[in-house]
């Protein structure tokens, strides 16, 4: 009874931080400069007389004061409709479908990696702690945090691409249609590892100081004394004991590296969710813009939830002592 | 020392890894950073002036770093360039501080519930990604300056500081000396200024000294994707916006210079910051 009173609270937060959310993108979408009917009608838009640009702001429903426009488009959100986008004139459901498989598969991929890499990295760094691996590692993790992702997407596109010919430049596929799945894969490395490069560093530095502190225990010596192996030690204990945290972690991250791949989409001109905000935030796409936003937003705040819900559930610690953020 | 097997590595408690200086960064930080502030004084050259009759120039002796595609002579750019971007860094984290000590010791001295409202909105913000926010706050403020894009930045990334100053205050604010204070009649501004901060500053100062670089990068990336500064406001983020097109025609030096600076200079700050604050253990692994 307990649990479903806190679940249904919980609900309760979601659906009003979305709602809230919906009404500030809407007012803001709307005070940004910009002219839509320019998105939706092309160059014919500079050539139309006034009447006839009133009757096409009246067909987009851009009329109306904001806040009839906002009641009028969440009465339509709630039944499941939310509108066309003015540069696809297609709904923007279909839009936004056709193009979230692809960032799905460039962020989810490179997560499952990022995460995997950055815990083995961290205990490499704490199993040679102070030694030439470490301070290496340490040392390539300060480079390359500072590197912005755009640049580095450059650099490699630059040496791989333009220099070498080796790695396509741009896109999910080459031309003419699908290529297979390897011809996606091939379409993927360079972003991936544009995403890798660049956050990789930051959770395993996290991992490090975590698992340094792990090691500092006395249950570690305990077992050093029973003879246990060093590396037994790490993997078997430590590791363990920073699991939930990590996890918890993982799940607060997820919005994170989503904003990643807006960039590297955008660099990139990989077809997914990235460039598609990109353009609809350049070109006043309001019902794209709404939906694309309510979307990430949505994922935010319920990663955010899930971390908690993880965190407490899997160790009761957490709500001593969370995974502290350290910035570098 | 003598009698001790090659195998035993040394540790003696008190001095433990004694952490180096990091003296090549401060150098060299130290040179861009006059190069950026003298340089109207040797260079006179106009940064934005464009030659299209000369553009694409691969580095030479006229133009000792090429010339991007508008015809512009890079060197120039680079350091009348470092002067924007450089400004907006130390803008941006100057405006993240006031508000973050604004806030987090607001929270921190508040009544609970006060305190509570505020770190959850706090929460709230800090879970958005920064990027988004910036752009967000530019797209309300409209075309951007050198000064509204310091505020967009320095307003997005206050969040985490605030946090810690909030915690140290609340800790600071029940130990003896604040008490004792408050016995002598010092009023509250007093206690804050005198005893409050500066039991907080090497926190602000390191979280501080990473908003600098935190804003730098944000200034390039936004001016990259043609959010920020436009062509005409040379900064080292402006500057790249040429990039894709540098690509295509194979004109590394548009890419690899600017970005070069940026990136040095980057470094360089992180890792003065990082020598800020004392990040080793002193007690030995149990590993």
């Amino acid at each position: 009874m307990k649990t479903a009173g806190r679940v249904f609270k919980r609900l309760l937060v979601f659906l009003g931080s979305i709602l809230l959310l919906s009404l500030v993108v809407f007012y803001i979408s709307r005070l940004a400069p910009g002219d839509p009917v320019a998105c939706y009608y092309g160059d014919q838009a500079q050539r139309m007389s006034p009447a006839r640009r009133e009757w096409a702001q009246e067909r987009l429903g851009l009329n109306a004061p904001i806040a009839v426009q906002y009641v009028r488009w969440l009465e339509n959100a709630l039944q499941g409709n939310f509108g066309i986008s003015y540069k696809y004139k297609r709904d923007v459901l279909e839009v936004i479908g056709e193009r979230a498989g692809n960032t799905l598969l460039l962020g989810g991929g490179s997560f499952l990696l990022l995460f995997s890499l950055a815990l083995l990295l961290g205990a490499a760094c704490v199993f040679w702690e102070g030694r030439l691996p470490d301070r290496l590692l340490c040392r390539a993790g300060t480079v390359f945090s500072c590197i912005p992702e755009f640049w580095l997407s450059l650099l490699l596109i630059l040496i791989f691409s333009v220099w070498l010919r080796m790695l396509p430049s741009s896109g999910a596929y080459s031309a003419g249609g699908a290529g297979g799945s390897l011809d996606r894969l091939y379409h993927l490395i360079l972003p991936v590892a544009v995403l890798l490069l660049s956050h990789l560093w930051y959770y395993a530095y996290l991992v490090r100081s975590r698992l340094l502190a792990e090691t500092r225990e006395d249950y570690v010596l305990l077992a050093r004394a029973k003879g246990l192996s060093r590396r037994k030690i790490l993997f078997g204990h430590c590791l363990r004991g920073i699991l939930p945290s990590y996890l918890s972690l993982m799940a607060v991250s997820v919005p994170h590296i989503l904003g990643g791949t807006y960039i590297v989409e955008m660099v990139f001109s990989y077809p997914g969710l990235g460039t598609l905000a990109y353009e609809s935030a350049r070109y006043q796409d309001y019902n794209l813009l709404m939906l694309l936003c309510l979307l990430s937003g949505s994922l935010v705040i319920f990663c955010s939830l899930l971390s908690e819900a993880i965190g407490g559930r899997l160790d009761p610690r957490m709500h001593l002592q969370p995974f502290e953020e350290e910035k570098r | 020392m003598k009698g001790r097997p090659f195998f035993v590595r040394p540790f003696s408690p008190g001095q433990a890894r004694r952490k180096r200086k990091p003296l090549f960064s401060a150098v060299l930080l130290l040179l861009i950073f006059s190069g950026c502030l003298f340089c109207p004084l040797f260079f006179t050259g106009d940064p934005a002036y464009m030659q299209l009759s000369s553009s694409h120039l691969p580095p030479g002796r006229d133009f000792f770093f090429g010339t991007d595609a508008l015809g512009r002579d890079i060197f120039l750019m680079i350091w009348h360039g470092g002067r924007v971007s450089l400004l907006i860094g130390f803008l941006a984290a100057a405006i993240a501080a006031a508000a973050a000590i604004l806030l987090g010791t607001l929270g921190g001295l508040a009544p609970a519930p006060l305190d509570a409202v505020l770190m959850r909105l706090n929460e709230i913000l800090l879970s958005i990604p920064s990027l988004l926010l910036t752009v967000f706050l530019q797209a309300i403020l409209g075309k951007a300056t050198v000064a509204s894009l310091s505020v967009v930045i320095g307003l997005s990334s206050f969040m985490g500081m605030a946090r810690v100053v909030r915690t140290e205050v609340r800790q600071l604010k029940s130990s003896e000396y604040v008490i004792a204070a408050r016995q002598m009649g010092a009023g509250f501004l007093r206690i804050l200024c005198r005893h409050l901060l500066p039991g907080c500053m090497p926190s602000i100062l390191f979280m501080t000294v990473m908003n600098i670089r935190g804003a730098i990068m944000a200034e390039s990336t936004l001016s990259f994707m043609g959010m920020g500064l436009s062509l005409e406001t040379v900064s080292w983020g402006s500057m790249l916006s040429l990039a894709e097109r540098a690509l295509s025609g194979g004109s590394w030096w548009v890419i690899l210079i600017p970005g070069a600076f940026l990136l040095a200079t980057l470094v360089s700050i992180t890792e003065l910051g990082n020598s800020l604050r004392d990040g080793l253990y002193q007690k030995q692994s149990n590993l």
